[in-house]
């Protein structure tokens, strides 16, 4: 039939074999009409012509002296009988469209229309066939590609773009500036005193891991390695790194879920959130942690069609984040259920099997980090059981809109157009399988609703703490089915990618916005160059964030000689026991401190108690005034020195 | 076209996608373009929202630390200081002193009112020749109620900025003699709590500005003209004063023993205060007795180690106050400058 010259019309499905003709065929008919002599076709064709007229005969409704008009009227009746007793073979009416053809009678026999129509074998019963063996292996489903299929020139378009949204994260990230954060100082200043601990065993200051929400021996350290080699800048660098290679993972990750535009999407939406500027200049544990979670998802998405034990790759980088920042526990229940969702090769109870292995392998591991550890006072004092805040869950919401809203709701778009269609229907010939509803429906829900764990967790804290950059881990997840909302918003072939460029942009402005408000924070510049002048190694310091000073400081002074601004006991000259406000008050009565520095932003009580301790008071005296401008206002570093 | 109908449902979801994600980014930018936020963006870039930024741009030009005034206020020697005519403006009485009493005076008095700008050049030309400037400033043209009251705020802080510019350090003196009768903000027409309000107000606005570089100096008169007047209401508080600058001149009536003309009030001013003493304004009237004055000065000055040092008013007015009024007043001075506790380096005390 290669050689068929059929009208394509003649492919209408209504034409085919309407009246079942074909099954009075026997298969060596068929055979035999492609291949016999003349003579035998044509008595073929005789046979065929007078078995077309007996079922017609039958066939009540049919009127051979009819006009071919009435008798389309009729309904479905490939001919009728002419006044010279043949066969008028008449589709539709179609042959009778053309006025010249009325004239003659067409015949059936040689009509080549009615031929194959006739002969069309009808589709043997499926029940008839073999059962199909099962084959030894499994295909994987073909991934819905985008721009025809991905092939290698895509896939290197795609990374064309990739590296193109790397550098504008880089750039938006590096734009920020400012010196030490608190936190940064912090973690770097005791990443100098655990290196000194882990390479020479020298005693710490204090112990760190009571209070810090991260394992101390671990991001500080590298932090403060990198800080003796590059400085801060060095350290800032790490996190920018990181945070490059959360992009990277978010990328390659989502389009192994989905496709390549989504992975675009998903990047590019990603790398211009405010948490993410800000975390990829910010020496904290946060672009580590953030690194770390993003390596795990995507190790869970890489093994979805390996044997479930190949999970378990997953399970250390999970593990190490947890150690990094406690806070991203939050998300390991979201990487164990990722693994029963991306299980492909398994359905319903036995998917369950690769998270448990997920599961127990981070469980494991974590057990055994803490065998090694020890007591680790932080984890409760920083992340399970902080101290109830005051912020009210109205504002948290707010603000989280704010820094998250946007690519929050792109994903829900993302997962609502996914459970509705699991392709966007532009290339409908490339077919093959795809994740049912159910599942859809649940990673669409688990990614998305990942989004949501910081606001809620922070709102049953109530309070904001770092909830500018916790938004963002969660945010991470959800980047995903972002990014599959923006493809399915521009559409099929590019048709509104206009509204991609808008989501874009406007999640670009917001971003820029936001991390410019988010990065400010005291410089200290002056206040450090004026404190060199004043300190010692003997001397004792009151200093609000004091690991600042502390951190630029740590040549010329010790840990231990800063005091911060939140606790304090106090034995008083009068030998009275104080605490709390009243502590600091009475120590700078009696002239504890050789240096204070207070700017009343961080600790405001503190603050009005040191200005009452400091009212006719002849040990001290104001030295310095520096003026500093953050996003909440201008405020003033003061520096009081004894006489 | 069948594909017309899918076409149009396939729309339907990203219709609704844009306009949610439209609403979303209109909610988000109300209070992220609010005036608020935009201010907060401005400010988190350095800048002042909405100001000329002229205070900023003074503040990111002087990024030395402010002049540390600490070892002025009790230096291991003495001031020798001077008041004379046009100084600082112009040294030529100043260096004229120095030639007769054989010592370059570290402390220059100058005299300012109120409303004067706060004189940079005469400070630095103070500081240039070696000596730290005094001003007495004088508040004629208000009162200590306006002052405390806040209605001079303005000047108050002009002046402050401008000091903390300049960024060497000053005596200033507000208000001397607050415990005589002769001045409007003396004891006839103000109370001792609204001297001290106005001192503690203008003292705070310094604090404010930053202007660190002021030895704050509380300066009563000796009390023997108005011996029924406290001196302690008067007192502002140990974390407002650096010097206690008390004035008293040897005249040819009344005390000329250095116990006796200063004895008393630095007895009374014991009683409350630890700070260190300077002699604010000090002469002896020309007569037979000045030399001895002046060796009562030098020496009472001398044996007591809270006084650190005074200032003499070499001035011819009501009465020639110079050393110059006769040789052997300039001659006794010089005498005793020469004593090795009087003068020293004031950039190195």
């Amino acid at each position: 039939m290669s050689d068929r010259t059929t009208p394509t019309w003649a492919d209408d499905s209504e034409l085919h074999d309407e009246y079942a003709y074909g099954q009075q065929y026997s298969q060596a008919d068929q055979q035999q009409y492609g291949h016999t002599d003349d003579s035998g076709r044509r008595a073929a064709q005789r046979e065929s012509l007078r078995q077309y007229a007996q079922q017609a005969q039958t066939r009540p409704q049919m009127q051979p002296a009819h006009s071919p008009d009435q008798d389309q009227a009729g309904g479905y009746q490939p001919g009728y009988f002419t006044e010279t007793g043949s066969w008028r073979f008449d589709v539709h009416g179609r042959t009778s469209e053309y006025t010249d053809q009325q004239a003659y009678d067409t015949f059936a026999p040689f009509d080549p229309y009615a031929s194959y129509t006739a002969v069309e074998p009808e589709p043997a019963p499926t029940a008839a066939e073999p059962e199909p063996q099962k084959p030894g292996y499994t295909l994987p489903p073909v991934a819905e590609s985008s721009w025809a299929v991905d092939t290698r020139r895509s896939k290197l378009l795609g990374r064309g773009v990739l590296l193109c949204i790397l550098l504008v994260q880089a750039g938006l990230s590096l734009r920020l500036t400012g010196t030490a954060f608190q936190d940064e100082a912090l973690y770097i200043a005791s990443g100098h005193y655990e290196l000194a601990n882990l390479l020479h065993g020298t005693k710490l200051p204090v112990d760190f891991a009571a209070y810090f929400s991260g394992h101390p021996k671990l991001y500080p350290v590298l932090a403060g390695a990198v800080d003796s080699q590059f400085g801060l800048a060095g350290v800032r660098v790490v996190s920018l790194l990181f945070m490059l290679g959360a992009t990277t993972l978010l990328y390659s990750l989502t389009r192994r879920l989905f496709n390549l535009r989504a992975a675009l999407g998903a990047a590019a939406l990603f790398s211009v959130l405010q948490s993410t500027m800000v975390l990829g200049n910010f020496a904290t544990y946060d672009a580590a942690a953030i690194f770390l979670l993003g390596l795990s998802a995507w190790a869970v998405v890489r093994t979805d069609r390996m044997k479930a034990m190949a999970v378990l790759l997953a399970a250390p980088p999970a593990a190490l984040a947890f150690g990094v920042k406690y806070a991203s526990g939050l998300y390991l229940p979201t990487l164990v259920v990722l693994a029963v969702i991306t299980a492909h090769r398994h359905r319903g109870v036995r998917a369950l099997g690769r998270g448990v292995v997920l599961g127990t392998g981070i469980v494991v591991l974590l057990g055994i980090g803490y065998y090694f550890s020890g007591p680790l006072g932080g984890i409760s004092s920083t992340t399970t059981d902080r101290a109830k805040g005051t912020d009210t869950a109205a504002t948290m919401l707010q603000h989280s809109a704010e820094w998250g809203g946007l690519v929050f709701l792109a994903a829900l778009g993302g997962t609502i157009a996914y459970v509705l269609r699991a392709r966007m229907g532009e290339m409908p010939w490339i077919g093959g399988e795809t994740s049912g509803r159910w599942r859809r429906a649940a990673l669409g829900v688990l990614l998305t609703g990942t989004a949501l764990l910081a606001p809620a967790y922070q709102i049953h804290l109530h309070t904001e703490i770092s909830l500018y950059k916790h938004v963002g881990f969660g945010l991470f997840f959800a980047a995903p089915l972002a990014g599959l909302g923006m493809a399915r918003l521009v559409g099929p072939h590019f048709r509104h990618p206009q509204l991609g460029i808008l989501l874009y942009v406007v999640t670009l402005v917001f971003g820029m916005v936001q991390a410019q408000r988010a990065y400010s924070f005291p410089d200290s510049t002056q206040m450090t160059s004026y404190l060199r002048t004043v300190v010692d190694k003997k001397g004792s310091y009151l200093a609000e964030e004091q690991e600042v000073p502390a951190y630029y400081l740590r040549d010329k002074t010790n840990w231990t000689q800063w005091q911060n601004t939140y606790f304090m006991d106090y034995r008083g000259k009068d030998g009275k026991q104080y605490t709390g406000p009243d502590a600091f008050r009475q120590a700078v009565r009696d002239g504890k401190f050789d240096v204070i520095v207070m700017h009343g932003d961080v600790s405001p009580v503190t603050y009005e108690a040191v200005k009452e301790g400091l009212k006719n008071n002849s040990h001290y005296r104001l030295a310095a005034v520096f003026p500093y401008t953050t996003s909440s206002g201008e405020h003033a570093y003061r520096i009081w020195v004894k006489r | 076209m069948s594909l017309s109908v899918r076409h149009v449902r396939a729309l339907r979801p990203v219709r609704a996608l844009a306009a949610v994600l439209l609403a979303g980014a209109l909610l988000a930018g109300c209070s992220t373009f609010s005036d608020e936020g935009r201010a907060q963006y401005e400010r988190g870039q350095g800048e002042e929202p909405a100001a000329t930024g002229t205070a900023a741009a003074t503040e990111s030009a002087k990024p030395e630390p402010p002049y540390d005034v600490r070892p002025l206020l009790e230096p291991k020697k003495k001031y020798l200081g001077l008041a004379a005519d046009g100084a600082p403006a112009k040294m030529t009485s100043v260096e004229d002193f120095a030639r007769r009493a054989g010592k370059k005076p570290n402390l220059l008095e100058f005299y300012s009112a109120w409303g004067d700008q706060y004189e940079q050049q005469l400070v630095q030309n103070a500081w240039d020749y070696g000596a730290v400037a005094f001003i007495a400033w004088e508040p004629f043209k208000t009162s200590m109620k306006d002052i405390a009251s806040g209605k001079e705020d303005a000047y108050i802080h002009e002046y402050a900025q401008s000091v903390k510019e300049l960024n060497l350090p000053v005596a200033i003196s507000f208000g001397h003699e607050m415990n005589g009768f002769w001045y409007p903000w003396g004891t006839k027409k103000t109370t001792a709590a609204q001297f001290t309000a106005a001192y503690k107000h203008i003292h705070d606005i310094f604090d404010d500005e930053g202007a660190t570089q002021v030895i704050w100096v509380w300066s009563p008169n000796v009390t023997h003209p108005m011996p029924n007047v406290k001196l302690k209401p008067y007192w502002p508080g140990d974390d407002y004063v650096d010097w206690v600058g008390v004035i008293g001149y040897y005249g040819a009536t009344g005390p000329n023993t250095y116990q006796s003309l200063y004895g008393p009030t630095m007895t009374e001013i014991r009683t409350f205060t630890k700070k260190p003493f300077i002699i604010a304004e000090t002469a002896a009237q020309a007569g037979e007795r000045k030399p001895a004055d002046i060796k009562s000065l030098f020496q009472g000055t001398a044996e007591r180690d809270d006084v650190i040092g005074f200032v003499w008013f070499n001035f011819d007015k009501e009465t020639d106050w110079r050393i110059n009024s006769g040789p052997l007043s300039e001659k006794t001075f010089k005498e005793q400058a020469a004593n090795p506790d009087f003068g020293f380096d004031v950039t190195k005390p």
